[in-house]
């Protein structure tokens, strides 16, 4: 889309980006201190970007190649304890590595931002996307955002920043993105410049947890069972509290970068007066968004339901949301081997949620694009079809071979 | 249900504590009851010296679920009807955790409970350290001395077997003295232990601790904080940096002091010290207080009377371990010293005695004990 | 010792005796160790060593257990717990994000000193990529290894750096296998030097003997820069089952045995410690018969061990540091 003239001033540049470009522009412009790399695809375009900038003094940052991604997490992690602004990332197995750190960076209440370039889980060896990576970590204590396109991603990543530091709040964030498609495909995006970014983005401060000599701190000392549930509490309320942060930021974010998200958590496209409703996250909401409006002017009607924090997870906004539909599939780039209903991950959250709203809609699954597999227009139709279909199965697999 | 709660120190009794509530589970079935036992979880990994706690649980009606749901909701029990301590210097005080303050050894005891205590004391002795209670409950003495050994090299002087013995007397209603002496026989096939277990039965001396005898508990019972009440971040402030010279001069943790750890406390002639300062560096816990003149104050509310300082110590008898039962507080041996020596070194003589107890490098295998005959006469003025 | 290198490290403070060292404890009483213990002496005297301007992260294991139960710590300095295998990791974050800040002015310009501690467990098998992570980076950093040759916070088991043939709850003795811990101790400070030459120094040590040696040396590897490792050897009067009284004893037999060898590798340069190279050394079974966890072994098991020892200090390439036999020779 073309910059408006009266805010070219927030603005340096439009330029073609892959998602994790986009991403590694926006660690840029908030000014971080670390970044730590460990290779995997397809995540790993945002730590090539980022070396460069360093390559070319574009970026004052302290830039580690760890050992591995449990040492690459632990590095930002420890990094984050001393004040310092610190990103990392991974995809895939690779995340799952780091995973031991990634459970202590949340309870340790750190605000580390990294990408995750969702991939599918080794073996056999694959590339492509699928969820679960992210979706391992839902309920460990990280704020998790789904970017669908480069521009949100760089977006995404700068609130990010701005949620996780706050002192309310002090949560680890992952920002995930497709593997394979938005980690790869090139957008144009707006670039904000650095100085509308630092009027965003306040100078991170750890407060008195900060690990330095002025401020003498034991972190994370060992406790018996009189203590955990306590804590557990603590970062409970940090993560209802979380919610309200989000909403303050997007208003934000709106006026200074005159951006249009209508709703932190949720996108609506024809949701408002739609019997049958989609609901997805990531790459796959691009295509259900025109089908849904491609099927409108033929008259049906379809709406698509786009999550895009996962969590904190928006139960409200999705009752309000579905509250007029009695229909609502939804498209899962994940599996969860026998769960209820055989449904996949996602759809366990969006039923319980469902389960005390006035409205019921029936509820159906459909697990697609597994593996980087494309999920085609012609697909996304006979998914809205099915989900108006009152005979349709609970589950269906789209895109498989019989 | 009988609530048997036994109070042993870390390490050094762990075998022999699971030997009393493993064994004494068995013996209840054997009179058909239902029985079992688990132990404090957050004493484990159990440390030396530190107190801890291991539990056993009995019933003759009761099922052994609803036993347990009645016995074992939490990992720590908070009444006992027979509380047995194999090492007599617990009755101090016990800290096992930091934050908790000092708990008095009978806190748990019930009303007409039962404390057995393996020790060569008279009651009067015990019940001058332990927290007075506003009704009666019993106090039962086995004769024997504290049995140590370590993780490997266990022990076999047969304080397990006599305290099961023990427990048949104080608590009948648990197992009868034949039982437990049936059950020792088969288990180790040695009648020699069955016997020991029925002379413990017949040895043991129980009296009345009446309401009200004993001490006024001096040590806070600290409450802990609900979630608001403490900041987010699993964090805590370290140590406010603080030292001067002199008693007391070095800032230390105020919410936790090991003193309760140690059975032994070193006792030092400060007129005969070298000031080579040994102890103070070797010392594992920083309770060597230096001054001005170059002698250490030992701070014994942290000491956990480990006995490095005395087996560095160059001077023969200047820093020698003795029973902490001896001591009626954590004064500051330096600044008695400092008012009269001489007074200070009689004193000091007086508590170490004319035994000297050398333990063994593998703790089961033992002490030797050699006769002083005199100790070193008081020397005047300070080493320079 | 301390004389040589007093030109060298003329900027480390050196302490020229146990009386020249520093009285103020920045690591204090109050602390779940066990009674006795000689790793609660490795943190004291890191610390003190370094002094107030230091943090410190310490990883999984029992200095990190047994030295802070919360809300309580003995810790003056800033202190925090990093994963089982996260000590190198952590050091190096920190350092990152010090200099990071430093240089952006986000905070003054100073020296902090940066030190991770590690059990052997931690450091010595889970935690060795990332200690190698750590060893390659720029920054100046210290990575203690607190060695007690067990998982002393599990209930004492196997590690890659228990003595061969030692008691743990991995490795008990049995009716069939006397013997179950069959692994020769991994030689993890010279494994490290050798396999970074980036790094300016590397050392063994004890705690407390020779007396201020061990301080001595932090203070060198904290003056050299870059980062550097400190293996300590730890007595444990749990896991090796002997009276607490006598850590000490044991520390310096361990040395004077040769069964653990005490040096500093500077700059490439080997220095010896305690030189057992063509000397008399205290025969091993002096160490290891103080100890329960060897009360199994048989003569067969002391000669071995005595064996294996002879074959460190005389066979070695470095005596006690390399362990490439003599007359090794590269194919034609």
């Amino acid at each position: 889309m073309a910059v408006k003239m009266e805010t070219k001033s927030v603005f340096d540049r439009e330029e073609l980006m892959t998602g994790t470009d986009a991403v590694a522009e926006a660690v840029k412009l908030v000014d971080v201190d670390v970044f730590a790399a460990y290779p995997i695809r397809p995540y790993t375009g945002v730590m090539d970007r980022l070396a460069k900038f360093i390559a070319n003094g574009e970026l004052d940052a302290e830039y580690i190649v760890a050992d591995g991604e449990h040492s690459q997490f632990e590095i930002g992690k420890h990094a984050s304890s001393v004040g310092a602004r610190a990103f990392v990332g991974s995809s895939g197995t690779g995340w799952l590595y780091a995973m031991e750190s990634i459970g202590v960076t949340a309870t340790d209440r750190l605000p580390l931002v990294a990408l995750v370039g969702n991939r599918a889980l080794d073996d056999p060896g694959a590339f492509g996307v699928e969820h679960n990576d992210a979706l391992l970590v839902r309920d460990l204590g990280w704020l998790i955002g789904w970017a669908s396109t480069a521009q949100e991603a760089l977006d995404t990543t700068l609130i990010a920043y701005r949620v996780a530091e706050d002192p309310t709040v002090r949560m680890p964030a992952a920002v995930a993105m497709d593997g394979g498609y938005l980690t790869h495909s090139q957008h144009m995006v707006r670039v904000p410049t650095k100085e509308a970014v630092r009027d965003f983005l306040p100078a991170y401060d750890l407060g008195n947890r900060r690990m330095h000599p002025d401020n003498p701190v034991s972190i994370a000392p060992q406790v018996n069972e009189d203590w955990v549930m306590e804590m557990r509490r603590q970062n409970y309320e940090a993560s209802k509290r979380s919610r309200k942060v989000l909403y303050s930021a997007y208003e934000e974010y709106n006026e200074v970068f005159h951006s249009e998200y209508d709703n932190p958590f949720i996108e609506e496209t024809n949701v408002e007066d739609a019997d049958t409703v989609l609901v997805g996250m990531g790459s796959a909401s691009v295509v259900a968004r025109s089908v849904a409006r491609e099927m409108r002017k033929e008259g049906k009607k379809v709406g698509f339901l786009k999550i895009r924090w996962y969590r904190p997870y928006p139960t409200d906004e999705i009752r309000k949301a579905l509250s007029n539909a009695s229909n609502v599939g939804i498209i899962e780039r994940n599996f969860a081997m026998g769960a209820p209903d055989g449904g996949a991950i996602t759809m366990q959250d969006l039923q319980s949620a469902l389960y005390d709203a006035k409205n019921h809609p029936r509820v159906v699954d459909f697990i697609a694009g597994l593996g980087g597999r494309e999920i085609s227009k012609t697909e996304v139709r006979k998914m809205y079809e099915m989900t108006a279909d009152k005979k349709s199965p609970k589950v269906s697999w789209i895109g498989l071979r019989e | 249900m009988i609530r048997l709660e036994v109070n042993y120190r870390g390490i050094f009794q762990k075998t022999l504590a699971y030997h009393i509530s493993g064994d004494i589970v068995y013996i209840a079935h054997k009179e058909g009851k239902t029985a079992f036992s688990n132990g404090r979880y957050s004493d484990d990994p159990q440390r030396n010296g530190i107190p801890c706690a291991n539990f056993a649980y009995f019933s003759k009606d009761l099922s052994e679920e609803d036993l347990e749901a009645e016995a074992s909701a939490s990992m720590d029990i908070k009444e006992a009807e027979v509380v047995i301590v194999v090492d007599d210097t617990m009755v101090k005080g016990l800290e096992p955790w930091g934050g908790y303050g000092i708990r008095p050894i009978n806190e748990k005891v019930v009303k007409n409970g039962v404390m057995l205590i393996v020790s060569n004391r008279k009651p009067a002795d015990l019940i001058a350290q332990m927290e007075k209670k506003n009704y009666d409950y019993r106090l039962a003495i086995m004769p024997g001395e504290a049995s140590f050994a370590g993780l490997w090299y266990f022990k076999d002087d047969m304080t397990d077997v006599r305290v099961l013995g023990a427990i048949a007397k104080v608590a009948p209603e648990i197992a009868s003295i034949d039982t437990v002496a049936d059950y020792v026989s088969t288990k180790y096939k040695s009648k020699e232990k069955a016997a020991a277990a029925r002379k413990a039965y017949d040895e043991v001396k129980v009296s009345t601790v009446k309401a009200g005898e004993g001490i006024v508990w001096p040590y806070p019972k600290p409450v802990l904080p609900g979630w608001k009440s403490f900041d987010d971040g699993v964090y805590v402030k370290g140590v406010k940096r603080g030292f001067q010279m002199g008693p007391r001069g070095q800032n230390r943790n105020p919410d936790f002091k090991r003193g309760t750890s140690k059975t032994q406390r070193p006792v030092v002639r400060f007129d005969i010290c070298t000031k080579c300062t040994l102890c103070w560096y070797d010392c594992p816990d920083e309770v060597f207080d230096p001054t001005t003149e170059g002698l250490y104050d030992v701070n014994y509310e942290y000491c956990t009377g480990c006995g490095r300082c005395a087996e560095v110590c160059p001077v023969e008898d200047c820093i020698v371990m003795v029973d902490e039962l001896k001591f009626e507080n954590q004064d500051s041996p330096y600044v008695l010293y400092k008012k009269d020596p001489e007074k200070y070194v009689k004193w000091a003589e007086e508590k170490k005695g004319h035994e000297r107890l050398m333990p063994s490098p593998v703790t089961g295998k033992g002490n030797t004990v050699t006769k002083v005959e005199a100790s070193k006469p008081f020397k005047k003025g300070v080493v320079k | 010792m301390v004389e040589e290198t007093v030109e060298e490290f003329k900027n480390a403070n050196l302490y020229k005796g146990v009386h020249a060292v520093a009285l103020e404890e920045f690591y204090t009483s109050g602390h779940r160790t066990c009674q006795g213990c000689e790793s609660a002496l490795v943190m004291r005297d890191f610390v003190k060593a370094s002094g107030p301007r230091t943090v410190v992260t310490g990883a999984t294991g029992c200095m990190y257990v047994a030295n802070t139960s919360y809300m309580t710590t003995p810790w003056i300095v800033p202190w925090m717990h990093t994963q089982l295998a996260a000590g190198g990791a952590s050091a190096v974050g920190m350092a990152a994000g010090l200099k990071a800040l430093m240089r952006k002015g986000k905070i003054p310009k100073e020296k902090i000193n940066v030190i991770n501690f590690s059990g052997d467990l931690g450091a010595g098998d889970e935690g060795l990529g990332g200690l190698s992570g750590a060893m390659q980076s720029p920054y100046d950093l210290l990575v203690i290894v607190y060695d007690n040759e067990s998982a002393a916070n599990t209930d004492i088991q196997a590690s890659g750096l228990t003595t061969w043939g030692a008691q743990t709850t991995f490795s008990p003795t049995g009716s069939v296998k006397r013997i179950m811990h069959e692994r020769w101790k991994k030689n993890l400070a010279a494994m490290m030097a050798i396999g970074h030459p980036n790094v300016k120094y590397v050392a063994t040590s004890c705690a407390t003997f020779p007396p201020t040696d061990y301080m001595n040396k932090v203070k060198k590897a904290l003056s050299i820069g870059g980062p550097t490792l400190i293996h300590t050897i730890d007595p444990c009067p749990k896991g090796w089952d002997y009276h607490p009284r006598y850590s000490h004893v044991l520390g310096e037999l361990a040395i004077k045995t040769g069964i653990f060898a005490d040096y500093e590798i500077v700059n490439g340069e080997v220095r010896y410690t305690y030189d057992l190279r063509n000397k008399k050394r205290t025969p091993v079974r002096e160490y290891l018969e103080k100890q329960g966890r060897f009360s199994h072994f048989e003569d067969e098991d002391y000669d071995y061990v005595q064996a294996k020892v002879d074959e460190m200090w005389d066979e070695w390439e470095l005596p006690g540091i390399l362990p490439i036999k003599s007359g090794l020779k590269v194919k034609k």
